[in-house]
């Protein structure tokens, strides 16, 4: 390959690369990195119907086959703490305090619209379910946790203890209950209702209503209807009875739902758009710059060998000269001068060769 | 002094008003003579018009309302919770079906109906009927447990507590309530008619009622619950028997049942709870909580209205006895 080759395959290859880039949509324009899939499901947390019995937490230990707590789900005392999901314990219900009311938050992946796990996540891990759900496959799982860092909700877990192959884990939303047609396990053992579970669409109507029906009682805005960019599991807080809130104010609403732990600060847009455009570079940079440096680093090498090779011949060829005519001088003095003094000077000759060439190896060598 | 016979004009039209008033008002409460006097002078009782603008010959809308001036003014700390303009007029001069300017164009409705209101500029807090009533129900311990579970419907039952029947009222008085042409005293004897013929309410006899209930359709992990149905009844009727102000609002026969057995008429005789909540998921009606919540909602949501401190929500075992692995295997 030449150096007009080269350059032409570079060009060639700017140009594929510009226009992949322009037939998948930019991220930043489109209003949802991920598929949005209408039917999905979701569940409705209203934390003031939760008494705070850790029922879900026990049932979530028992369906997905999780290892024992310290402490048994009776002891109610674990509430008074602010603990957090982890490998082991993929939701916990924290109690917080509300107007000076306690008030219990069951605490889980919220299995965003838009997932930032999945954004973030450069093995592709983490996918959008039809079903609602954010789903993990731990077989590409580098173990980098990219995925914990950019939850906003700090859900997923690290199986620290395990020294081979430790994957992340999380709430599954109980895909495989989904699956059989049943209700995650969470919602069924709930003695309050607390979790309603049903399609998403359809969970936001009855948030609202029982805003509308219940006046005094909610704060006015469904935490999850837009938060982060959506997501499958929203909350419903107790009102402030000292304030009215207007509706859906994230602004106004913060304050109260921060006495819950729940951040408003998020935004309504999807977490993965804030990622995604530079983390989407990643593929076409893995797969594009080894063969763009691997082909310069061979263009050089090439290079090299020619320039080399071209060396080597031009010394033979000086080589041979000066051999050719040295034969053509000793025959000369043969016909001349007798074949004594033709031995003499094919010696000298020889002797003053090797004395140069030892010299000139002895100028490389200095 | 430009202005001199302005004022003087003003101060005879101001003086003349105030005679007038004063000349009047003996009339209208000689006039109600079955209730007792007011401290204010105002009329001990009265009918509240939905008084309009428009001509409304067939009486559309909302009944007129009998208001009991006299309890209402003890209750109250100033004149001012209510005449929140500080000028003791009826509210209807400001606030009409349509409403007015000199209303800000506050509607009748909402001057009476109002929840969510917000403390005005001067930083003071205005009430309606219905805020002022509601801060009752819901401060009340006694209240608070119904009223908790219990919300405010729009319906014929809950409106016709105020919006009742007047029955010495005739087609005419009703017109001229309406565009706010009846005499004071007319409306006082309207109202104190009313009143007079409002009969004590006869609760139903808790007697009647299950002494017992056995709740077992979903005793599995639990032994069944053995819930004290009359006693509970008892704990209500007595609270509304002890309180004039929830007499007077509670004014069906049946109120206490449905408490509990909400979405049901009136009647002795009403729904189970099995008979709406299924104990799965009902497909027909997924917003209607399952048969184990709506147990524990009903429940709790009362208790908790009562600040009551035992049971606690999360003591299970204080309900329903945890069930034995014994008892299990004999089932």
């Amino acid at each position: 390959m030449n150096r007009r080759k080269f350059l032409t395959f570079l060009g060639s290859a700017g140009v594929v690369s510009a226009l992949g880039s322009a037939a998948t949509p930019s991220p930043a324009k489109a209003g949802h990195v991920f598929p949005y899939y209408p039917d999905s499901y979701g569940v409705l947390h209203d934390t003031t119907r939760c008494v705070g019995c850790r029922r879900c937490e026990e049932a979530c230990n028992i369906v997905n086959d999780l290892p024992k707590p310290a402490k048994p789900f009776d002891d109610l005392s674990v509430c008074n703490t602010k603990r957090r999901t982890s490998a082991t314990a993929w939701t916990v219900v924290n109690k917080y305090e509300v107007n000076g009311k306690p008030v219990f938050r069951k605490l889980q992946c919220f299995h965003c619209e838009d997932p930032a796990c999945a954004s973030a996540c450069f093995a592709k891990c983490f996918h959008k379910e039809p079903d609602g759900s954010v789903g993990y496959d731990g077989s590409q799982c580098v173990g980098c946790r990219y995925c914990m860092i950019a939850c906003p909700f700090y859900v997923p877990g690290f199986e620290y203890n395990l020294a081979w192959d430790p994957l992340v884990k999380k709430c599954t939303f109980c895909k495989p209950r989904l699956d059989k047609g049943q209700i995650p396990g969470c919602i069924e053992a709930c003695p309050m209702e607390a979790l309603t579970f049903g399609r998403r669409t359809d969970l936001i109507k009855v948030a609202h209503a029982r805003i509308n029906e219940n006046p005094g009682k909610y704060l006015d805005y469904v935490y999850g209807e837009r938060d982060a960019g959506g997501t499958a599991w929203m909350v419903l807080a107790p009102a402030n009875p000292k304030e009215c809130v207007p509706p859906d104010n994230p602004v106004l609403a913060g304050p109260q739902m921060k006495q819950l732990g729940l951040d408003t600060h998020l935004g309504n847009q999807p977490m993965g758009e804030l990622t995604y455009g530079a983390l989407g570079a990643v593929p076409l940079i893995v797969a594009f710059w080894p063969v763009l440096f691997g082909g310069a680093y061979a263009m050089t090498k090439r290079k090299e060998a020619i320039h080399k090779a071209e060396l080597e011949t031009t010394e033979r060829k000086a080589k041979e000269d000066v051999a050719a005519a040295v034969d053509a001088a000793i025959r000369k003095i043969q016909e001349t001068e007798g074949e004594g003094a033709a031995d003499r000077a094919r010696k000298a000759m020889a002797e003053a060769l090797k004395a140069r060439e030892t010299a000139n190896k002895h100028g490389e060598g200095a | 002094m430009r202005n001199r016979t302005k004022l003087l004009l003003l101060a005879v039209i101001a003086l003349v008003g105030a005679a007038s008033l004063l000349f009047r008002e003996p009339e209208g409460i000689q006039a109600a003579k079955g209730m007792e006097q007011t401290e204010s002078g105002a009329p001990a009782a009265m009918v509240l018009f939905p008084v309009s603008e428009k001509p409304n010959p067939r009486a559309v809308g909302m009944k007129p309302v009998v208001f009991n001036h006299k309890i209402h003014e003890g209750k109250v700390q100033e004149c001012e919770s209510c005449h929140h303009t500080g000028d003791p007029v009826s509210c209807t001069t400001c606030h009409t079906v349509e409403g007015k300017a000199e209303g800000k164009f506050v509607t009748l409705e909402r001057a009476m109906h109002a929840t969510n209101l917000r403390a005005s500029k001067d930083g003071k807090k205005h009430e309606s009927c219905v805020s002022c009533h509601q801060k009752i129900y819901s401060q009340r311990q006694e209240c608070a447990g119904c009223h908790n579970i219990v919300t405010p419907r729009h319906n014929d039952a809950w409106c016709a507590v105020c919006h009742t029947d007047i029955p010495t009222m005739t087609k005419e008085q009703l017109q001229d309530g309406i565009a706010n042409n009846l005499l004071p005293k007319d409306n006082a004897a309207l109202a104190d008619a009313a009143i007079a013929a409002k009969a004590p309410v006869s609760y139903v006899n808790h007697k009647r009622a299950r002494y017992k209930v056995t709740i077992d359709t979903l005793a599995k992990t639990y032994e069944p619950n053995v819930f004290n149905h009359q006693r509970h009844i008892v704990s209500l009727a007595d609270k509304i028997k002890q309180d004039p102000l929830a007499q007077a609002f509670h004014a069906s026969p049946e109120i206490y049942c449905q408490t509990c057995h909400h979405h049901t008429p009136a009647t002795t005789h009403p729904s189970k709870c099995v008979s709406c909540h299924t104990q799965t998921i009902d497909k027909q009606n997924p917003g209607r909580p399952v048969l184990k919540a709506a147990y524990h909602l009903q429940c709790m949501g009362c208790h908790d209205g009562m600040n009551v401190k035992r049971p606690r929500n999360t003591d299970c075992t204080a309900c329903h006895k945890l069930r034995t692995a014994k008892q299990e295997a004999s089932k």
